[in-house]
């Protein structure tokens, strides 16, 4: 109950005129920073960070703290309407979300879910935040390289799961990812991996303008295939929120799946080095192995619902190790960490003892933040979806910049921008023959994770596989995992001896 | 008329001082002065520890008023892990951009860039050394060794030890300690992490028997009791929390040290005025109380100025040590 009375006065530090409306700032920069593709948190709390040196720390934290945590919300819009992630946690919203609000004609209603998972995954990430804050930074502790190793593992498999029909093109994209993301730098030795003796290439290919354009940009390629195409009518109808409300049904649909990986995302929020996209991927990817009422990546409530939910739980979740040990979860909360200094403070396991005021008020502004943003995001939904009655032509050009400032911005350099166009007509020529681009991305994402903490495990266990074995967690994440791959196999010998059995 | 003529005279003699001491001040940089915003490269990202030294750097520069009252611009060029940044200042041609052009740089810069790429110190014009980061070892709460004496025992008994710390100059201590205790890197290993605060995590869920860190990082977590000091990597103790830690030589080894610095360079083709104008203003910087409290205390580090001259020489021969170190000729 303490913790309860420490967040009510953290409450008290937050509501003040000056904190609310910065909460309010925060919020709306956040959802236009999370609707541009390519300018994400990262970028957007990096560039706020210097606006906020001459402010008091309590209200500089606040402010980006909302505008990372709205900056979830946001990345749903553009992926939802255009099939453009505006953020890369937002890669799987795409997956569904575009086809409701297009092939199924709901998208209000696919706004309306995401949001609503959103808020139900960053409120159950913050209520655990709230009451086991250091505890549960303890165990984000006892995730080693040999713990992550086996985790990491067992999130590979997820991949099976959206190779989609074909499953040869779909592990032959996974090994792309795979490819792909080993350019650049080796993680350990520092010692370059095929960068051609090109000197972008040393630092590898950049998550942000790989996204854009695999997933965007070939989207715009896409688009301007059926650039003279008119815009259907019936949308005009359905303008407004009361026509974009989910039925009671839907609801039904949204809150299991959006509750599971609120917990589920709040998880790897609080584990050393996985982000909020990490979150996304594994939400959606849990998603598949319950039912949902339509497939997933037809357009389906709970494939939206469980990604939203996962990545704003996630955000949530990583600020526990920041604030109770110092420890950045993410890119994000690196430059927040920096913040933090640039602004006096000493992060640390003493934060909390120390300025509780600053910890306190912190959190409570996330409650604040979720709030907001909610009653923002829905309120703007009517205006949005207007999006989608706008003519191709015009559209075109418009995101196409949007795509080329954003690839820019991660960098500040072309580099971005030609990685942007090449993965796009990458991702165009996949699309076009069938390939879903889905496990390469997810790929892209967990293998430099996968190996630098398996090369981590073998370097200290002196290139011993017991390692794995010895420690609890890492020895029940093996089971699972071998438990996963076995199942199928299994359930494939028993069929074939059965019909056997009955022939003899 | 008179009277006034004599009130002028006194006026001038009273202001003579202060012209003269004005000069003075200037005296290294006849010739320039900043005519247009500044452009400041670093090449790595925003928040990190290169940023918090030039974002400091900057503040005190603007406050004080050392660069005539124009504009520095914070550029972030973080491609090809810097070397991209790096490469432009370096290759950038003379004229009044060059001038105009600073890049944030210490030896964690210098190590990858001359082990992966063809770039080096002398491409660049030295401005200014300003303090030096040194290390320590560390172990966790649940730790069997109590002291380096205990993990050099265990070490000459055979046992496998595994340290976690940084990139750079972290793995540069590391190797130089090996060596110094004679044990092979396979006994003794080293496992590279990101960053100081990804090493720490690790060794507070006790994933490795080591740490290595630069104080600024580990300071809070040994104020917490959460890890303690066992060495100093340095020629003498450090101050404070972390002086229960003794050197090498107290141990009966050579002192082993691999600084990490920090400094500002420019393009190898600023100007000669423009490197004295810039190398004075660093200098007047580095004796800022926002200078000496504000960052050196605050961050732990060993202030360290150089000018122009002497820092040319010293980079220099870091530079050659470290390529013999790795098996690079030049």
């Amino acid at each position: 109950m303490e913790n309860f009375t420490m967040l009510l006065e953290g409450f008290t530090v937050v509501l003040t005129v000056q904190n609310v409306l910065v909460v309010l700032l925060g919020a709306v920069l956040g959802l236009i920073v999370g609707a541009m593709p390519g300018i994400g948190s990262l970028a957007g709390v990096a560039l706020l960070l210097p606006l906020t040196y001459k402010f008091n720390p309590t209200t500089a934290i606040i402010m980006l703290g909302s505008l990372y945590y709205a900056n979830m919300y946001g990345g749903a819009f553009s992926a939802i309407l255009l099939n453009i992630p505006g953020d890369s946690p937002a890669v799987m919203t795409a997956l569904d979300g575009y086809p409701m609000a297009t092939k199924r004609n709901r998208p209000g209603q696919a706004l309306f879910t995401s949001n609503m998972s959103s808020f139900i995954g960053g409120l159950i990430g913050m209520i655990i935040l709230t009451f086991t804050g250091p505890a549960l930074a303890n165990l984000g502790l006892k995730f080693g390289p040999a713990e992550m190793t086996a985790l990491l593992l067992v999130a590979m498999t997820s991949i099976g799961w959206l190779v989609g029909e074909n499953p040869t093109k779909g592990v032959i994209l996974t090994l792309v990812g795979i490819l792909v993301a080993s350019m650049g730098m080796d993680t350990l030795t520092g010692s370059p991996r095929f960068d051609f003796g090109n000197i972008y290439l040393l630092g590898g290919i950049p998550f942000t303008p790989f996204v854009i354009g695999t997933v965007g940009f070939s989207q715009v390629l896409k688009l301007m295939q059926d650039r003279n195409k008119k815009v259907e009518a019936n949308l005009s109808q359905k303008l407004t929120i009361k026509g974009s409300m989910l039925t009671l049904h839907d609801i039904k649909r949204l809150l299991p799946p959006a509750i599971r990986s609120g917990f589920l995302g709040t998880f790897v929020g609080v584990l050393p080095g996985a982000g909020a996209t990490t979150g996304s991927f594994m939400g959606y990817a849990m998603q598949k192995a319950f039912k949902s009422e339509e497939e997933l990546g037809t357009g389906a409530i709970e494939g939206i619902a469980a990604c939203e939910s996962a990545n704003n739980a996630a955000a949530a979740g990583s600020f526990a190790p920041l604030l109770a040990l110092g420890i950045p979860g993410s890119g994000t909360g690196a430059v927040l960490l920096g913040g933090l200094m640039m602004w006096g403070l000493n992060p640390g396991p003493l934060l909390f003892s120390s300025q509780p005021e600053f910890c306190w008020g912190l959190i409570a502004s996330l409650f604040l933040a979720n709030l907001i943003t909610l009653i923002i995001a829905v309120g703007i939904i009517p205006f949005m979806i207007r999006i989608l009655t706008v003519p191709v032509k015009i559209l075109v050009p418009c995101i196409t910049v949007v795509c080329i400032v954003g690839s820019y911005s991660t960098s500040n350099s072309m580099y971005g921008v030609l990685v942007m166009f090449f993965s796009g007509l990458f991702g165009y020529v996949l699309d076009r023959n069938g390939y879903s681009t889905a496990p390469m991305l997810l790929a892209f994402v967990l293998a430099p994770l996968l190996e630098s903490n398996m090369r981590k495990s073998f370097i200290s266990s002196h290139g011993s596989l017991d390692i794995f074995f010895q420690k609890p967690i890492a020895a029940f994440l093996i089971l699972v995992l071998f438990a996963i791959i076995l199942t199928p196999v299994i359930k494939f010998a028993l069929k074939k001896i059965r019909p056997a059995q009955k022939s003899s | 008329m008179k009277k006034i003529a004599i009130v002028l005279a006194f006026a001038l003699l009273l202001a003579a001082p202060v012209f003269a001491a004005a000069q003075s001040e200037v005296a290294g940089s006849v010739g320039f002065v900043p005519s247009k915003n500044i452009d400041w490269y670093v090449t790595s990202s925003p928040g990190g520890g290169s940023d918090i030294f030039t974002r400091t750097l900057m503040d005190i520069m603007v406050t004080e008023k050392l660069v005539n009252d124009k504009n520095i611009v914070i550029q972030y060029k973080t491609d090809g892990a810097g070397e991209v940044g790096r490469l432009l200042v370096s290759n950038m041609k003379g004229g009044t951009q060059a001038d105009h052009t600073l890049l944030t740089f210490n030896s964690g810069d210098l190590m990858p860039m001359a082990k992966n790429t063809n770039n080096r110190f002398e491409n660049f014009q030295p401005i200014a050394h300003l303090a030096v980061d040194k290390h320590l070892i560390f172990i966790n709460e649940v730790s069997p060794y109590k002291t380096f004496e205990d993990v050099i025992a265990a070490l000459k008994a055979g046992a496998n030890i595994t340290l976690a710390g940084s990139k750079g100059d972290d793995i540069g201590c590391h190797a130089a300690l090996a060596k110094e205790l004679g044990v092979s890197v396979d006994q003794f290993a080293y496992v590279t992490h990101d960053a100081s605060s990804a090493a720490i995590t690790a060794i507070l869920g006790n994933h490795y028997d080591l740490l290595i860190s630069k104080p600024a990082a580990a300071s809070q977590y040994v104020e917490a009791g959460k890890i303690k000091p066992i060495l100093a990597l340095s020629t003498s103790r450090f101050p404070g929390n972390l002086g229960s830690a003794p050197t090498l030589k107290e141990l009966g080894y050579k002192n082993v040290e691999v600084p990490n610095w920090r400094s500002v360079v420019g393009p190898k083709n600023m100007s000669a005025e423009a490197v004295a104008y810039w190398s004075d203003v660093f200098k007047q910087v580095s004796a800022q109380d926002a200078w000496t409290k504000g960052y050196i205390e605050k961050q732990k580090l060993v202030p360290d100025f150089m000018g122009h001259a002497a820092f040319k020489a010293y980079g220099a021969q870091f530079q050659a040590e470290y390529l013999a170190s790795i098996g690079k000729d030049k």
